[in-house]
């Protein structure tokens, strides 16, 4: 470990003009997202929206997503049940809104899950560097090379069908990308004058990662989730779908897809059409708010557009 | 660069070596014995302790992991690939006979995500925000976020109600019955052509809009060479590069995609078979086809690669 670094201390303190309280300073960045982002704003409220949905399921969904109604059996969508029935007349609406829980707990917390797994990975492999670095880097080349929904399908084959396993999957898939983004900003800090100042007041490693470099890897770390939240949806819908993802009879958005396709010769289009589309308004939704949070975190970007 | 394709494909072989690790490993990993797979929980307790050391002989099972890892890399390598566990037939025939269904799907998606990707950028970028541009990128954000096997459902289905129309069920190869065969490739590799094509106008569009404001496309226009001129022959060989690297990339999207797209076209392909092979829980198939998957993925991208120090004058890789 180098003790004194030979470059003059070069950058001035951040910050120096205002000093702001916290809450100041996290009410001004919301005004700047809403002004410069103003459709990533409101594609963020659409997502806060569904979000608040899939909480309070219960008290919106008209009818139990479970029970069974066998007077209103594979009934097109009427005054009494919005989007329709499936084949043992259970309520699609409610169904759909009960989907979007398991849908939005297993993409929420894969992608939280994976994302800070690669990161700290991600930020020990790039300051530590050497040998753990190189092997990182092979290990993290190996996982990029499955596709991602192949990758969930095996794992979540080898470890059994469940939400926890639905979650592992996907998560393992998103380890890869905060593994690279963060390890380049780690590697980026590593010689940074007041880096190397805390090396050399003999500050250990870990509290360097701990305090002066984890700090700096925040914005790409909100980047990467928020980006990330629309691919995981899509997986775990296909998961759903192709029958090994949350087994049965709990109602997600790729389960319910499945079951259209199982209702009879030709699937009714209410129960192929409504949760398709809470998937494509709730990944449109994650994917612009995303963008939206990268203009505004992402330095390099800002000024471009 | 002779030397530097060598690495390269070093590179990819010590991949796929990690990557056969990763695969066989999860595939061991597997709650429960295969056997309860097989023959059911009822059809397992009846076997005699012998019978099951039979089977799990017969399967290949009872050696140890790095026996059955060093079989299992020697049958990858002299193309032999093992058996189904339920089906009478090796995994290298079910290759052979569903492969080039698949095969097809995916080359032909991705040259209709040129066909209609690039055109749409070019235009994007070359008149940023008009009504054009706009409604270009307006589409383009929608169709990342639609799901390809949803779209898939609604095609087979709008199609099904209006014309009564239904694809044939049964692959054809396309030296047999090229409509029949094309009947059955158009709509799956139409979806998934159509969500890689965002991505590619979405690229081709940024990275144009870069090129097109360097010094020496300014220069060019000020030389007085006819702008179709500028944009084909010296703002567009760069622009294209990232979009070839997207293409590799997106591969994993292909090869993926192309999973639940096959089960909602109804396609008797590939994916079909590793759909069926998660359900079963037929080790040697899931494993051997991850396997291919992921094996294609790296060298498609180790071609975008090598292409890419082919086209690029600029890098000289040492």
């Amino acid at each position: 470990m180098q003790a004194y670094s030979s470059s003059p201390p070069t950058s001035s303190v951040p910050g120096d003009d205002v000093v702001l309280s916290r809450q100041a300073r996290i009410w001004r960045g919301l005004r700047t997202f809403v002004r410069r982002n103003p459709l990533s704003a409101f594609w963020g409220v659409v997502a806060t929206a569904i979000l608040i949905m899939a909480i309070v399921a219960p008290l919106i969904a008209p009818h139990d997503p479970l029970k069974a109604n066998f007077r209103r059996m594979s009934k097109p969508p009427d005054a009494q049940n919005y989007f329709g029935t499936d084949q043992i007349g259970r309520d699609n609406l409610s169904r759909v809104i009960y989907g979007s829980r398991s849908s939005l707990l297993v993409a929420i917390a894969a992608v939280l899950l994976g994302t800070t797994t690669g990161s700290l990975w991600g930020l020990a492999s790039g300051y530590i560097g050497g040998r753990f670095d190189i092997f990182s880097q092979r290990v993290i080349e190996v996982l990029q090379s499955f596709p991602d929904l192949i990758l969930a399908m095996a794992i979540s084959m080898a470890l059994g069908t469940g939400t926890w396993t639905v979650i592992v999957a996907i998560a393992i898939t998103r380890i890869p990308f905060g593994g690279r983004v963060v390890r380049a900003v780690a590697l980026s800090l590593k010689e940074i004058a007041y880096v190397e100042a805390a090396r050399g007041i003999g500050a250990s490693t870990l509290r360097i990662m701990a305090l002066h470099i984890l700090p700096q890897c925040v914005a790409s770390y909100l980047i990467l989730a928020t980006t990330h939240l629309g691919v995981a949806i899509v997986i775990e819908s296909a998961l759903g779908f192709l029958g090994v993802g949350i087994p049965p009879p709990t109602p997600t958005w790729g389960n319910l897809l499945a079951d259209s396709l199982n209702s009879g010769l030709v699937p009714p289009w209410w129960l192929v059409f409504f949760p398709g589309l809470a998937i494509t308004i709730t990944v449109l939704a994650f994917n612009l708010f995303g963008d939206g949070v990268r203009d505004t975190l992402d330095p390099r970007l800002r000024g471009t557009r | 660069m002779y030397e530097y394709i060598l690495r390269r494909l070093g590179f990819g072989l010590m991949t796929m070596l990690g990557v056969s690790v990763i695969v066989f490993l999860l595939m061991r990993v597997l709650p429960g014995d295969p056997l309860v797979a097989i023959f059911g929980m009822e059809g397992f307790t009846k076997l005699t302790a012998e019978d099951r050391a039979h089977y799990m002989a017969e399967l290949g099972l009872s050696d140890p992991l790095v026996v059955q890892y060093l079989k299992w890399m020697g049958d990858v390598v002299t193309g032999e690939l093992g058996r189904s566990f339920f089906r009478d037939e090796s995994v290298a025939d079910m290759i052979v006979r569903r492969g080039p269904l698949s095969v097809e799907i995916g080359v032909l998606s991705v040259v209709i995500s040129w066909i209609l990707g690039l055109p749409v950028g070019i235009i994007s970028a070359l008149r940023p925000n008009t009504v054009a541009d706009t409604g270009a990128r307006i589409m383009s954000i929608l169709f990342l976020a639609i799901p390809g096997f949803w779209l898939g459902i609604l095609i087979v289905l709008a199609l099904l109600f209006n014309f009564g129309y239904k694809a044939p069920l049964t692959g054809v190869p396309f030296w047999e019955d090229p409509w029949a065969n094309l009947q059955i490739v158009i709509g799956p590799a139409l979806v998934l052509g159509v969500g890689q094509a965002a991505y590619i106008a979405r690229m081709a569009r940024s990275s144009l809009l870069e090129v097109i404001r360097e010094d020496y496309v300014r220069t060019a226009r000020a030389k007085g060479v006819i702008e179709r001129l500028v944009v084909n022959r010296h703002a567009l060989p760069n622009a294209l590069l990232p979009v070839i690297t997207l293409s590799g990339v997106l591969m994993g999207l292909v090869l993926g995609g192309s999973i639940p797209i096959e089960q909602a076209f109804g396609v008797p392909g590939l994916g079909r078979a590793m759909i069926t092979a998660v359900i079963e829980r037929d080790v040697m198939v899931m494993q051997n086809l991850v396997f291919l998957y992921s094996f294609v993925f790296v060298l498609v991208n180790v071609l975008v690669d090598v292409t890419y120090a082919w086209f690029d004058p600029r890098i000289h890789y040492q």
